[in-house]
């Protein structure tokens, strides 16, 4: 049985892939059987030429014969089809531009769809890499009456809902930092996550060698010198040699064994996360809030469960902490826990944009769809003499709808592949583009999903366009065709079609437009806006200093002052300054601040926040942050002296006008005891996003506030290259343990923050123009198939005496006619989507005039342009050449 | 017209190939004279139908066909029995006496 199946399917493969090899065998063997057959006769005596003729006679005929014997070999379907293929290709070689008109829209449409639904796919949709992802939740709180919109955890917030959240089955908590490695004295930068004992059981993930460390490593405030290393930095730094499980390496200048590494594709918190250690949680520890848990929940709890019992274990630890929230009312103030799925959190902003764009490729495919349809009418329009012809013939109707659908697959299928290449270097872009900052980008391929999908659309789209003109054909009289009154019955049901087509193109066309029009001029304001100091020419170093040899402030105070003295002395370096940070560098602290004299709002007890750091002397000017009053930091302002702070306009128009705020005094919540007298007033700064506005700083001078994770910033002049180079020597010079393989210009730092948002604004952009171009081949193609259509009608006309230029109205006039409904209806639905787009829009009204006014008179004047030529062709018609087609 | 021939009842021609391969490997035209001969040309074999039928046996695996020289010096394609072409042609030859018998049995009747 199994062997007759085997023998089948050899020999229809043969018959298939030999099939000029087995029709010379069959010619052969039927020529013996006949020469035989007739010498036979010739030895009775009979003559040659009757004998071959009796041979014959005796045969029956021999091409039906053949035409059995092929049809033994089970093949004929097969070879139908291949047949119909090749009749299909060479059509379409003798028509290249109508052929590749239709493969690039396709491919097109179907590039796009797949590319950016490959990017939703693997972003939105595919579950994260863990044990049951749906059940993990990342938590943290908010403060809002205070403006903590978000607010981190405290070791001791961490330990409570650790505790006495029942719905958590396990709880751990995160806080980010930069290391620094040494190996073989060379200093390295790393970006570490320091985590809970409870971390890699919360994410249930093992390491792919070695073991992670737990709870017992995680001593409060003194953690175990230990670390877990990422796949990534396994590989590049340590070769991926196993032997670097249980070995030493020095980190932050103490020595720490190197306990596993985890598997490729763990990525929490982030994909640059290097490193693992265990953070030393001490539950004692109520300030200091820099941490974000993340949690499982225990079987059976619910998400809401877990929401009201963590909010009530925050309540009721707001009791325990008088002297921060001065009898205010959780409830009334806004406390509350914010848990949130942790696919939601990560994937937070790109969700919204992403929607964007898989919306507007669905709209982009619609309309090439609709564009093939169009082309495809008035193709079978043009044919249809010619398929007439092949019926009188006697070609089937269900033969001539095969060869239809065959030349219609042909080229889905075609545009289908092409298509799936387009996909693969779109994603290919947006996951090895430097610029492109999207979450999850290592879990985004060309999934065989998308690839599946992107077949079953360009089949869907071929059976679709083969079958429509097959339905019109089929349904008209072969010999009305032939006759010639065929052509002029494009009939009013397919013209009104083919308007209604042409009108939704233009306004699903004029939506898209639109939208990108509105985003683009959001992306313009956001570029354009004034950040509040000049990032041109500012590089920035990280001056993390080895803990092991910096444990006191003074060394730290020291050493950082004496490398801006060294750098400010490079030539090229027009001004350096230290600071805790920079602006566009994340994880800023703030603090509630009380302002002498002014008692603050009732309820909260503390003003709002303020963004609060430490920064050398020269910080403003090194930036070009402007000092409106009073002055900079300077050597007056060390341990010792009277505690001082410069705010910056955000903070003192609050409270003051211009320099009136000179000599005020204000305090942090944090630390009730001391007030700092304002000495200077600055500029305020976009510290997050060109998009938010400037939060109110305040600064302390770095001297009495040092840290060994300072910055240094350097401006420099002409060429940076050369000067940097010799920046980093300097800084060396002073301390060699520190890593410099993070120099980098401001400017990168502060684009990055509007890198997403510019890939997605290009995208969209570059879509509503391919929407425009696709949707004005439609009009084109309706108008044509129209005056083809009344070629007889306009000869005539003019043949009377018709002015050509009132047939050149005529036809705009029915095609522009089309585009205002449709554009009409395009600036409704344009209305609908702004309003969706929303988060994505800056300083734009989503009903902006001046957006709306000018892209519908753009797409308007595209319309007229593609109706034109046609409209031309009509007045060009020569009456007698169009009188004689027939 | 010539009285004495019969038409093949549908669906014997298989087993007449195969029951004429059994002997020797043959060529098309060989096996259309040797059914000719041995049913005392009472049979008409239709020499066109021979080729498809070959063909079809073929590629259900019961014949093999291989390319040699005939006895008069001139290719031909040789058709020979496979071991599932044997199996065949036992369980049609069986089928076949079954069907005559009861046939026989049913126009002896009364």
């Amino acid at each position: 049985m199994l062997s007759e199946l085997w023998s089948e399917v050899r020999y229809r493969a043969r018959a298939l892939f030999r099939r000029g090899e087995m029709e010379r065998e069959l010619d052969a063997e039927l020529r013996h059987h006949l020469e035989r057959e007739a010498e036979k006769y010739e030895r009775e005596g009979v003559p040659p030429e009757e004998a071959r003729r009796r041979a014959r006679r005796a045969f029956g005929r021999v091409s039906r014969a053949k035409e059995a014997a092929r049809a033994a070999r089970g093949t004929a379907f097969l070879e139908s089809v291949v047949r119909d293929v090749r009749v299909a290709a060479r059509r379409w070689r003798s028509r290249p531009a109508f052929a590749a008109l239709v493969v690039a829209i396709l491919a097109l449409g179907i590039g796009a769809t797949s590319g950016i639904f490959s990017l939703v796919d693997g972003i939105l949709l595919r579950p994260l890499p863990y044990p049951r992802p749906d059940r993990l939740v990342r938590l943290r709180q908010a403060y809002p009456a205070i403006g903590l919109d978000t607010w981190a955890l405290s070791d001791q917030n961490v330990a409570m809902y650790r505790d006495e959240v029942r719905g958590l089955a396990s709880f751990a908590a995160w806080g980010r930092r930069g290391m620094t490695l040494e190996r073989d004295g060379r200093p390295r930068r790393l970006e570490v996550a320091r985590v809970t004992g409870d971390f890699f059981r919360v994410l249930g993930v093992d390491p792919a060698l070695g073991r992670a460390f737990g709870r017992s490593e995680d001593t409060p405030g003194q953690p175990a010198r230990v670390a877990v290393l990422s796949s990534g930095l396994w590989k590049s730094e340590f070769g991926g040699r196993a032997s670097v499980v249980g070995s030493t390496i020095d980190l932050d200048g103490r020595p720490t064994r190197v306990l596993g590494v985890m598997p490729p594709g763990f990525a929490y918190p982030g994909p640059e996360t290097q490193a693992w250690v265990p953070l030393g949680l001490d539950p004692t520890d109520r300030y200091g809030w820099y941490l974000t848990g993340v949690g499982r929940l225990a079987p059976g709890a619910t998400l809401d469960e877990v929401r009201r019992d963590s909010r009530a274990a925050m309540w009721r630890w707001t009791k325990t902490m008088p002297g921060l929230f001065h009898g205010v009312k959780p409830a009334d103030a806004g406390i509350t826990t914010l848990v949130t799925p942790v696919r939601d959190a990560i994937t937070g902003d790109a969700k919204r944009p992403l929607e964007v764009l898989q919306a507007a490729v669905l709209l982009i495919l619609l309309i090439a769809v609709a564009d093939i349809a169009l082309l495809f009418a008035n193709r079978a329009a043009r044919r249809g003499r010619e398929m007439a012809m092949q019926r009188a013939l006697g070609a089937t109707g269900g033969r001539i709808a095969r060869q239809l659908l065959t030349e219609s697959l042909v080229l889905a299928l075609a545009g289908g592949g092409l298509g799936i290449v387009l996909a693969f270097g779109l994603v290919h872009v947006a996951t090895h583009t430097a610029a492109v900052s999207l979450p999850r980008l290592s879990d985004v391929g060309v999934s065989w999903r998308v690839v599946a999908f992107t077949f079953a659309t360009s089949v869907a789209a071929g059976l679709g366009f083969g079958l429509a003109p097959v339905a019109t054909l089929l349904r008209r009289r072969p010999t009305a065709s032939l006759a010639g009154a065929g052509r002029d019955e494009a009939g009013a049901a397919t013209r009104r079609l083919n308007g209604a087509l042409i009108a939704t193109q233009l306004a699903l066309a004029a939506v898209l437009l639109i939208s990108a029009g509105l985003a683009l001029r959001s992306f313009r304001n956001l570029t354009g806006t004034r950040l509040g100091f000049e990032p041109e020419g500012v590089s920035m170093v990280a001056l993390p200093l080895p803990a092991a040899r910096y444990d006191d402030d003074t060394s730290v105070v020291r050493t950082t002052s004496e490398i801006a003295r060294r750098v400010r002395a490079v030539p090229g370096v027009s001004e350096a300054a230290i600071s805790w940070r920079l602006p566009f560098g994340g994880n800023y602290n703030t603090d509630g601040y009380v302002v002498e004299g002014r008692p603050p709002p009732s309820g909260t007890g503390v003003e709002t926040q303020t963004a609060q750091l430490a920064v050398g002397p020269g910080y403003f000017r090194t930036l070009g942050i402007p000092l409106l009053y009073g002055r900079d930091f300077d050597g007056r302002d060390r341990p010792g002296a009277a505690p001082v702070t410069i705010v910056d306009r955000a903070l003192a128009s609050r409270y003051w006008k211009g320099a009136d705020a000179l000599g005020q005094r204000i305090q942090l919540t944090g630390d009730t005891t001391t007030w700092f007298t304002i000495v200077g007033v600055v500029g305020s700064v976009r510290d997050e996003s060109p998009a938010v506005a400037p939060m109110p700083h305040a600064y302390f001078p770095f001297a009495l506030a040092p840290t060994r994770r300072a910055m240094l910033t350097v401006r420099t002049e002409g060429k940076p290259g050369p000067v940097l180079a010799a920046v980093r020597r300097a800084v060396s010079a002073v301390e060699p343990g520190i890593p410099l393989d993070d120099v980098r210009p401001l400017t990168d730092w502060v684009g990055r923050s509007l890198d997403t948002q510019r890939i997605i604004e290009l995208l969209l952009g570059a879509f509503a123009l391919l929407a425009a171009l696709l949707a004005s081949v439609g009009i084109y193609g309706v108008m044509s198939l129209y005056v083809t259509d009344r070629r007889r009608e306009f000869g005539v006309r003019l043949a009377i005496g018709a002015e050509p230029r009132g047939l050149v109205r005529m036809v705009l006039g029915q095609g522009m006619t089309l585009a205002a409904v449709g554009v009409g209806a395009g600036l409704v639905g344009a209305l609908l989507a702004s309003r969706w787009l929303g988060s994505l829009l800056y300083g734009v009204s989503p009903t902006d005039p001046l957006t709306y006014g000018a892209l519908a008179a753009a797409l308007l004047a595209v319309a007229a342009g593609s109706a034109w030529l046609p409209a031309r062709r009509a007045a060009r018609s020569d009456p007698m050449a169009a009188l004689r087609t027939d | 017209m010539t009285g004495g021939r019969l038409d093949l009842p549908q669906g014997t021609l298989d087993l007449l190939i195969l029951k004429a391969l059994s002997l020797e490997p043959m060529h098309g035209w060989g096996i259309s004279e040797r059914l000719h001969a041995v049913s005392r040309e009472t049979l008409e074999i239709p020499q066109g139908s021979l080729y498809p039928a070959l063909h079809r046996l073929e590629r259900k695996g019961w014949v093999e066909a291989r390319w040699g020289t005939s006895e008069n010096n001139r290719r031909a394609r040789f058709y020979e029995l496979t071991a599932a072409g044997r199996k065949q042609l036992a369980r049609e030859t069986e089928q076949w006496e079954r069907l005559t018998g009861a046939v026989r049995l049913v126009l002896e009747m009364g």
